[in-house]
């Protein structure tokens, strides 16, 4: 009964969370050694811009493959490829927005 | 009988001043030209080799930036520092060429240049394979110390006055050559003219003499006649023969200056010319006020002949010739064909005729001229054509 509980409590929690892309992305990366802070710098490092990035990142999103991971091949074999994304376009875009204003570096820098 | 070069024949016509006005601007021009566009080149070529100099420095800038960058790009954002050098300034852009971060103090930025100058600052543009913090370019940025472009400068106006006053040079040689063909030719008739004249003097003296012994009261009508036309054309070669006298001989004679009564030379010239007035049937009209004047009486008569004959030559036939005296000025003016506009500025040149019908040498004015100048008067011409000319003298 109260790992039933639990389970509803987990469950609301989530569908609380205050956006989409906490919501679809950030509860299951918390399981990744890899920070999305560090997955972001990664994508910098390969795209640069920001239309660039959040191209690079919907394109992974939607079609998943070893091949144009932004992660090394040793991360990938370890924890694997990802599924495809289920979001709606709209849901994405979204999502990959708050990604960028979240952890971009314009504004940052001192 | 060999004639050097005299004093009018030195001083330029003012024909020949234009021409030389003309043909120094246009040369001027050119060579200004000519140095400006070697010394641009010349400013780029050192602008090129100062920058090329600055490269390796500023590469190696680029370089060090580049590797601080990765090191930020791993820790960040626990540390958000850019990282800064006392060396230089510099900026980060994105692929898009959006600044991610800007230490510059030239805002203005270029992407299709590696290294260039603007506003006093060196840009130089090292553009990463990795982009660490996103960033694909960084501008590294020094202050120019402008010591080179001093250096320049100097140069460029050492050397560029230094050309320029060697063109002069070769310009005014230039010069000399070209107009070396007119003066010739001014020289030539100079001497024509002054050999012609001593040739004149004997029998044009004798004529004169012979018309005034010549009793005319025992003559016929018909021979009366005759010998007027001879003592006019007389008069005329004599006028003729004066002017070219005082300008081949008695010029350079000092000047024997007096108070001269203009009224009563005046009356006397215009009683000289009667006979040829009358030949045209010209009328006199004057407006004589007592005046004086101090100055060398036959440089005086000579003007005085020359405006006379001038207004009595190129009137109309049963014309007006006036003369209207005050002190300080007089006026002579005729009903005659008159000068065209363009043409006034050039009467006073030597050997100038813009009427061919006339006989002359076209030196009267030229004489009128210098002479004036000499005593420092001023003459104004007013003239219109086919109405009529009116020379205005005053002292």
């Amino acid at each position: 009964m109260v790992r039933k509980t639990l389970w509803v409590l987990l469950i609301l929690n989530t569908l609380n969370a205050e956006n989409v892309f906490e919501r679809n992305c950030v509860t299951c990366h918390q399981e990744l050694p890899a920070t999305l802070q560090e997955m972001f710098k990664r994508y910098l490092l390969i795209y640069s811009s920001e239309t660039n990035v959040k191209a690079g990142i919907k394109h992974y999103l939607r079609y998943p493959s070893k091949d144009i991971s932004a992660m090394s091949d040793l991360f990938v074999d370890t924890y694997g490829i990802k599924e495809k994304t289920k979001l709606s376009p709209r849901e994405l875009n979204e999502a990959v927005n708050i990604y960028w204003e979240k952890y971009k570096v314009f504004g940052k820098l001192k | 009988m060999s004639v050097s070069k005299n004093k009018a024949t030195n001083s330029l016509l003012r024909s020949e001043k234009q021409s030389l006005l003309r043909f120094f601007a246009l040369y001027v021009a050119m060579v200004l030209l000519m140095i400006v566009v070697l010394s641009y080149y010349y400013y780029q070529t050192q602008e090129k080799l100062m920058l090329s100099n600055q490269r390796a420095t500023l590469f190696k800038y680029g370089f060090i930036q580049a590797k601080r960058l990765k090191v930020l790009h791993h820790f960040f954002d626990e540390r958000t520092k850019y990282p800064r050098d006392p060396r230089f300034t510099s900026a980060i852009y994105d692929v898009e060429k959006k600044a991610i971060f800007s230490l510059l103090e030239e805002k203005n930025v270029r992407f299709d240049k590696e290294i260039y100058m603007i506003h006093n600052h060196i840009h130089f543009l090292k553009s990463l394979d990795d982009f660490y913090l996103g960033t694909k370019y960084i501008i590294i940025e020094v202050k120019d110390d402008g010591v080179w472009r001093n250096i320049i400068w100097k140069n460029i106006l050492g050397y560029g006055l230094f050309t320029f006053f060697l063109f002069m040079l070769f310009g005014l040689y230039l010069a000399k050559l070209f107009l070396k063909p007119m003066r010739d030719s001014i020289v030539l008739l100079d001497r024509f003219i002054k050999d012609t004249t001593h040739e004149l003097n004997t029998p044009l003296s004798a004529i004169l003499a012979n018309i005034e012994m010549m009793d005319t009261d025992v003559m016929i009508e018909k021979n009366k006649t005759k010998l007027n036309r001879i003592n006019i054309a007389a008069k005329t070669v004599s006028t003729l023969y004066k002017d070219l006298t005082y300008l081949t001989l008695e010029q350079e004679k000092e000047n024997e200056d007096e108070h001269i009564d203009v009224k009563a030379l005046i009356e006397d010239r215009v009683e000289y010319f009667t006979i040829l007035a009358e030949s045209k049937k010209l009328r006199y009209e004057l407006e004589l006020q007592p005046a004086m004047i101090f100055m060398d009486r036959r440089k005086f008569t000579r003007v005085i002949d020359n405006l006379i004959s001038n207004a009595i030559k190129y009137n109309k036939r049963k014309g007006v010739v006036g003369f209207s005296l005050k002190q300080g000025e007089l006026i002579i003016w005729d009903t005659g064909i008159g000068i065209k506009e363009s043409k006034i500025p050039f009467i006073f040149d030597r050997y100038i005729r813009f009427n061919k019908s006339e006989g002359g040498f076209g030196v009267g004015l030229s004489i009128v001229k210098k002479i004036i100048d000499e005593y420092n008067m001023r003459i104004e011409v007013k003239s219109k054509e086919f109405e009529g000319t009116k020379m205005v003298l005053k002292w």
